[in-house]
């Protein structure tokens, strides 16, 4: 099931652009989220140490992905979970049917989990006549809004009170005023109740920890505590990187994640689930599943250059410094994952580099994502590889190919680069003013649409030189 | 599930240059948290302090208990304060010792082992006030860890408005590591808890607008007490004798 835009992702952009009141959201959550980060990069002694550590440890977790997984399952097994392998989002959504069906589930209560965004679950799920309530205050609000998260951490920033009163209004068939305690309040009591009836729970994962079997769940509202504690049956789903060796790595992945992703010293829950629930335990999930998803990460992987895109922890620092993030949210990207991660990872999943790879251009090459990584990934320098590699498969433009054949061949002979400088000084005349071309035929209207050229020089340097100092 | 699992590890174990899934543990040079961070030492004092400080910047409140005595005065006093009528609490050893509302105008229910399960979520839910005993408390954060159990209910600390947690100074650590090689050992000995959860503060989301709002599922408040006097203080012939304690510092490891 591919879930395609039907816009290019300049068209995608040109639109996001004229959206004023989202780009206005998006800013204000990045700046304060950025602000935070700085902030706890103060307060917590020697950051870099960290950071290393948490891409050492990630690193050999994935090196050795095979052996973690293989520990993992049989930690599962051994204190009576069950566990799942599914290759791709088909396999995932059929072994979670099953067990939903197998338990006569009615009610799914969810927390967030970008796993199942990504396998399109609660279509799935709704399909098979069961009611699926996220519990996430976002990712709530984007379910009664029929959208998808904009930003990795904070899903529904692209949305404002007034927005949200209005479909909370509607479940509840009164006014709900437009204010953030009335619209919490309202919030908790109708997840509460659904809380108390839901049959199973969905959690995504956060790090599962192979030698003991148990999953991580970080969050600052409690809705992945209820979810996994209060349902008889527990299904979490896990990308097949989200994996640490041990409870001692946790700890430094608990140091690094919450920090970057919102300058929080640690977010108001980690739950540790560790089950399925003990004898005698009168909450927590009596039965357990883990599921753990490929979907196009082995492709990944298999990519030396790329393998390493899996170390990610999913803090969404890189979002919140990027300049083009920024300006166009994160719908544009169109994919589930946005940002600079999504932009490097959505080929791979979705193996298409042709439309998917058009996001490697989603980017200034700054490099402002790979210097906030919490595990220092390479991200700007990834792009550019996305880029290369769209070149070798023939998926750039002809005419952007044509155009770079030309430029070598003039680059290459100090004699015809002269001769090429000559000719564009003389040419740019009828279009220059003030020292700018303001507009231009294509393909200079490329450029010119949205800034200004300098114009070519009168003289060009190695004519200044020459005059100075030869 | 057992063919897919195979040929899902053997697609992996191929794909890092491996004939087949790797079955014994890889070498590894760097475990868990920076070598700085393991060797660091504390003064004695200084989880405490960071833990009020901590908590009280998530708008939690901390009590310094003397003893059992004014800690269980201390719970009367913000049972009174939080109007609470209906109170559940962990049926633990200490917390019997402590809480006593006999003669209070509050329901108070046990997190027993006795009780029927839907009784207990239903009493939780309906608890103003939810009291544990923390397993750990961690400075560094302002961290509460709870292992669960059978007597130890997740849903005393997440269902009711207001979570109260007491503990005793001994259980304060500088970080969280204590509390990960807490794990690690129990892990050896196949006795990790169903649940551990870490609790920084309420519940809480930026999720409108980034507006901060506190409650969206969990408590409202969190609220701690603290005993200064230790729980495993020695009587002999009668006096009480103090558990030695290093001068200035303590090791945590």
């Amino acid at each position: 099931m591919s879930h395609k835009p039907n816009l290019h992702l300049r068209d995608r952009a040109r639109k996001a652009i004229k959206d004023e009141p989202m780009r206005k959201a998006v800013q204000k959550a990045v700046d304060r989220l950025s602000g935070n980060r700085e902030k706890a990069q103060t307060e917590l002694p020697n950051w870099d140490d960290w950071r290393e550590q948490g891409k050492r440890i990630r690193k050999h977790t994935v090196d050795h992905l095979d052996y973690y997984l293989g520990q993992l399952s049989e930690s599962v097994r051994n204190k009576g979970g069950h566990i799942h392998f599914a290759q791709t989002a088909e396999e995932a959504r059929r072994v979670i049917i099953d067990i939903c069906k197998k338990n006569n589930g009615k009610l799914v209560a969810k927390s967030k989990s970008m796993v199942t965004e990504e396998i399109h679950l609660n279509p799935a799920l709704e399909k098979e006549g069961m009611e699926v309530i996220e519990t996430d205050l976002a990712e709530y609000i984007l379910q009664l809004a029929g959208e998808t998260p904009s930003h990795i951490i904070v899903p529904a920033i692209h949305k404002n009170r007034y927005q949200i009163a209005e479909l909370f209004s509607k479940v509840a068939g009164k006014t709900i005023e437009p204010d953030t305690p009335a619209l919490t309040a309202f919030a908790r009591q109708t997840l509460r109740q659904k809380f108390m009836q839901a049959d199973i729970g969905i959690t995504g994962c956060n790090f599962a920890i192979a030698d003991t079997g148990a999953i991580s769940l970080v969050t600052n509202e409690g809705n992945a505590r209820l979810t996994a504690s209060l349902p008889k049956v527990l299904i979490s789903v896990m990308g097949m990187e989200r994996v640490l060796p041990t409870f001692d790595d946790l700890e430094v992945i608990l140091s690094l994640l919450p920090r970057h992703a919102t300058g929080q010293k640690l977010t108001s829950y980690i739950s540790v689930v560790n089950a399925p629930r003990k004898v005698n335990e009168k909450d927590g999930a009596e039965e357990f599943h883990l599921v753990i998803v490929d979907n196009g990460r082995s492709r990944l992987l298999a990519d030396e250059e790329f393998r390493q895109a899996l170390h990610c922890t999913r803090c969404g620092a890189c979002f919140n410094v990027c300049p083009v993030y920024r300006q166009i949210g994160g719908h544009a990207y169109g994919s589930v994952y946005g940002g600079p991660i999504g932009a490097v990872i959505t080929p791979f999943l979705e193996d298409d580099f042709d439309f998917w790879g058009e996001l490697s251009y989603a980017t200034t090459l700054c490099a402002a994502c790979s210097s906030v990584c919490s595990v220092k990934i390479p991200l700007h320098d990834l792009l550019i590889k996305i880029r290369r590699k769209r070149i070798e498969l023939g998926f750039t433009h002809p005419l952007e190919r044509v155009g770079f054949n030309m430029w070598r061949r003039f680059f290459k002979f100090p004699g015809r680069y002269k001769f090429a400088m000559k000719m564009a000084s003389i040419g740019q005349i009828p279009l220059v003013k003030d020292g700018y071309i303001r507009s231009g035929p294509p393909p200079l209207s490329g450029w010119t649409d949205s800034r200004y050229l300098p114009a070519a020089a009168k003289k060009t340097f190695r004519e200044i030189w020459q005059e100075k100092y030869e | 599930m057992q063919g897919s699992e195979q040929s899902f590890l053997s697609h992996i174990a191929k794909i890092l240059g491996r004939d087949k899934p790797l079955t014994s543990a890889p070498n590894r040079d760097e475990v868990g948290p920076p070598v700085f961070w393991k060797e660091q030492k504390f003064d004695i004092n200084q989880p405490l302090a960071f833990f009020k400080t901590n908590l009280e910047n998530l708008t939690g409140k901390v009590y310094l208990a003397k003893d059992d005595q004014d800690a269980s005065q201390q719970i009367r006093i913000w049972l009174e304060e939080l109007e609470a009528k209906r109170v559940i609490m962990w049926d633990h050893e200490e917390l019997r010792k402590i809480v006593h509302l006999e003669d209070a105008n509050v329901q108070l229910d046990y997190w027993s082992q006795g009780r029927p399960q839907a009784e207990l979520i239903i009493a939780a839910e309906k608890a103003d006030v939810g009291i544990t005993w923390a397993d750990y408390a961690i400075g560094y954060t302002g961290t509460l860890a709870l292992f669960s159990s059978p007597t130890q209910g997740r849903s005393v600390s997440s269902l009711p408005t207001v979570h109260i947690a007491v503990f005793r100074k001994e259980n304060l650590v500088p970080t969280m590591s204590t509390v990960m090689e807490n794990l690690m050992e129990r892990r050896s000995t196949q006795n990790v808890p169903a649940a551990i959860d870490f609790i920084t503060g309420p519940s809480r989301t930026s999720d409108i607008e980034m507006d901060l709002s506190i409650g969206v599922h969990g408590p409202v408040k969190v609220w701690t007490i603290v005993i200064e006097q230790g729980g495993n203080v020695q009587y002999q012939n009668g006096m009480r004798e103090e558990v030695p304690m290093e001068k200035d510092e303590v090791l945590y490891t």
